[in-house]
């Protein structure tokens, strides 16, 4: 075994630039790969919260970003009167873009030990005491830390909010790590639009998730009269909705993803092919010395799969680093989606692109490996 | 005891059907120095492919020490070539990256045997080619000459009964020709290998117990001047 691996080894190295080139490219098509992937995950985390299910968003009625939705703070108390409502947590979003956006900035000002205890909001670093106590104190979520390279004591100003970092925390829904949390009252003041005692939404926790649908029709029928009607949906609705925009654009980079792995196909094969011309007298000796069919098409498969393999670790591997030292998040309207390069997807993709290769070179590799040896030398 | 008994192959060229060999009979016995003469083209290596079996006859029988070649799959036919036949090309076919000792040992991977056993057969056969102090050599640090020998180590390290040789010296300049000639004759007479060998070169061709010439496909005595 140990002269086979130092062969394909060899082999591989016999021309070393166009291994290098043919390993460069599988990286960046994986590196792309997972890029897209990762963006899926997170979407599809962002969606599958365990809390969405039994969780309503009210909102304005026909408003569709959160700069354009207000509604009476007041709303609260007649909400948690409903019957079948756990709780009511008044929410005001600010927001530096409504549209999709790399650097999504979002401030939820809201009843901050309402906020903690139905997000689970842990403090991972800071002081909760100081940002109860301090008006302009705010807790940042642990990925928006990390994109902005923030830290506990830091100053950030966006606009007309200014905050003093008072924490870092991290949540149970991947989203709402990327807001800084402010107090309601705070942000109601300090926003752009100076609107005392109106938030952009709710969020309606149910003692139930079957009441789900019930509950919105009566929330929605008890303000359709009022100055500001509502819409409530289910949260995961919401979010899908909210999200429409980004899983189209998904669905274009799934097919990019796609070409990427045909990127990989075309350019193994390509070379695999190059190679077994190249080597077709050699192929034709080793049949001479007596190798059959399966160990040279055991030579090419493994060849095959050690180029695409370390091309595909060194993509999936910068992607993965890339995505830990810069973490990427994608906004869209006011929801931060978290680009997620998980395990499991990283290990799938090397999985994919060394398969994707093999299904490539599986038919030279095997009308090469099963020529006889005088064809191969070309011998009269 | 190599028999062919009314031989003939032919090959699709295009559209051509070319056929070097034609109702060939022919007896090679064991230990003996069989030298075939013929021009290029003249289907000295289609026979030579036929004894080590590279290539099946299309007509006839080729019998090797009672073996029926001709009746046995590739897989098999791959098995018994590697048991019993050597071959030796012009242009020496070592694979460029593996060193001299690998190159040599090539064959031995399709056979159980321990590593020790294997580095003893290899060290004995690069001893017998002269070719010890260049064993991590890699064929391109070789002369054409060494690198000949290496193959001939390659051919000789599973011990087969039959070497064949196809031009061994056909790409080698006359110094080191005639080393390998030496060396083979030596290998004939104090190893006892069969050894069939094909040339278009007559001074080469004296080396043998026998020379033959093939000419349109048939074979005839050869007369050395």
């Amino acid at each position: 075994m140990r002269f086979w691996i130092k062969l394909v080894r060899r082999q591989l190295g016999r021309h070393a630039v166009r291994t290098t080139l043919t390993m460069l490219g599988v990286a960046a098509a994986m590196l792309l790969f997972v890029g897209v992937e990762s963006l899926a995950t997170g979407l599809d985390m962002a969606l599958r919260s365990g809390e969405s299910a039994r969780t309503l968003i009210v909102y304005r009625k026909n408003r569709f970003c959160p700069q354009t939705s207000f509604l009476p703070e007041r709303y609260r108390s007649d909400i948690a009167r409903i019957e079948g409502v756990e709780s009511a947590l008044p929410v005001k979003v600010f927001l530096n873009n409504c549209r999709a956006s790399l650097d999504l900035i979002a401030f939820h000002g809201t009843d901050v030990d309402d906020y903690v205890r139905d997000k689970k909001v842990r403090v991972v670093d800071g002081d909760f005491e100081r940002f109860r106590r301090e008006e302009q104190a705010a807790l940042v979520g642990r990925d928006f830390a990390a994109r902005r390279g923030m830290k506990v004591g830091d100053r950030f100003r966006f606009g007309d909010v200014s905050v003093d970092v008072a924490g870092i925390f991290e949540a149970a829904e991947p989203a709402t790590e990327g807001v800084i949390l402010t107090h309601l009252e705070f942000l109601q003041r300090a926003g752009p639009v100076d609107r005392l005692g109106t938030v952009t939404q709710f969020e309606v926790r149910l003692a139930d998730a079957r009441d789900a649908e019930r509950v919105a029709d009566v929330i929605d029928a008890r303000f359709a009269t009022a100055e500001e009607p509502t819409d409530t949906r289910p949260k995961l609705e919401f979010l899908g909705t909210a999200t429409r925009d980004l899983r189209e654009l998904l669905r274009f980079g799934r097919a990019f993803g796609i070409v990427c792995v045909l990127v990989v196909l075309i350019l193994v094969a390509n070379t695999v092919l190059m190679s077994l011309r190249e080597r077709r007298r050699e192929f034709g000796v080793f049949r001479t010395l007596g190798y059959g069919t399966r160990e040279l098409f055991g030579l090419v498969l493994a060849e095959t799969a050690v180029l695409t393999a370390v091309g595909a670790v060194l993509g999936v591997g910068l992607a993965f680093v890339l995505l830990r030292v810069f973490p990427m998040s994608l906004g869209v309207e006011g929801i931060a989606v978290r680009f997620e390069a998980r395990p499991t997807l990283l290990l799938l993709a090397v999985a994919l692109a060394v398969l994707t290769s093999l299904c490539a070179t599986l038919p030279p590799a095997f009308f090469a490996a099963r020529r006889r040896a005088g064809e191969l030398l070309g011998a009269v | 005891m190599i028999q062919f008994d009314h031989v003939t192959k032919s090959y699709h060229r295009g559209e051509h059907v070319v056929t070097p060999l034609e109702n060939v009979d022919l007896e090679v016995a064991r230990g003996e120095f069989f030298v075939l003469l013929g021009p290029s083209g003249s289907g000295k290596t289609t026979l030579l492919n036929l004894v080590a079996g590279i290539d099946v006859v299309d007509h006839g029988s080729l019998r090797v020490d009672g073996v029926e070649l001709q009746n046995l799959g590739e897989r098999e036919l791959g098995r018994w070539r590697a048991e019993n036949v050597g071959y030796v090309f012009q242009q020496y076919h070592l694979v460029p990256v593996l060193s001299a000792y690998e190159n040599v040992e090539l064959p031995l991977h399709l056979f159980k045997m321990s590593a020790r056993e294997r580095h003893e057969r290899i060290a004995l056969v690069l001893e017998a080619v002269g070719l010890s102090d260049r064993a991590e050599h890699f064929p391109r640090q070789l002369s054409g000459g060494q690198q000949q020998r290496v193959a001939i180590a390659r051919a000789l390290v599973a011990d087969p009964a039959i070497l064949v040789c196809d031009e061994p010296t056909g790409d080698l300049d006359a110094e080191s020709a005639d080393g390998i000639l030496a060396l083979l004759q030596r290998l004939h007479t104090e190893f006892g290998k069969t050894i069939l060998m094909v040339t278009h070169d007559e001074r080469a061709a004296r080396i043998g117990s026998r020379v033959l010439r093939l000419d349109k496909g048939s074979l005839h005595e050869a007369s050395l001047s």
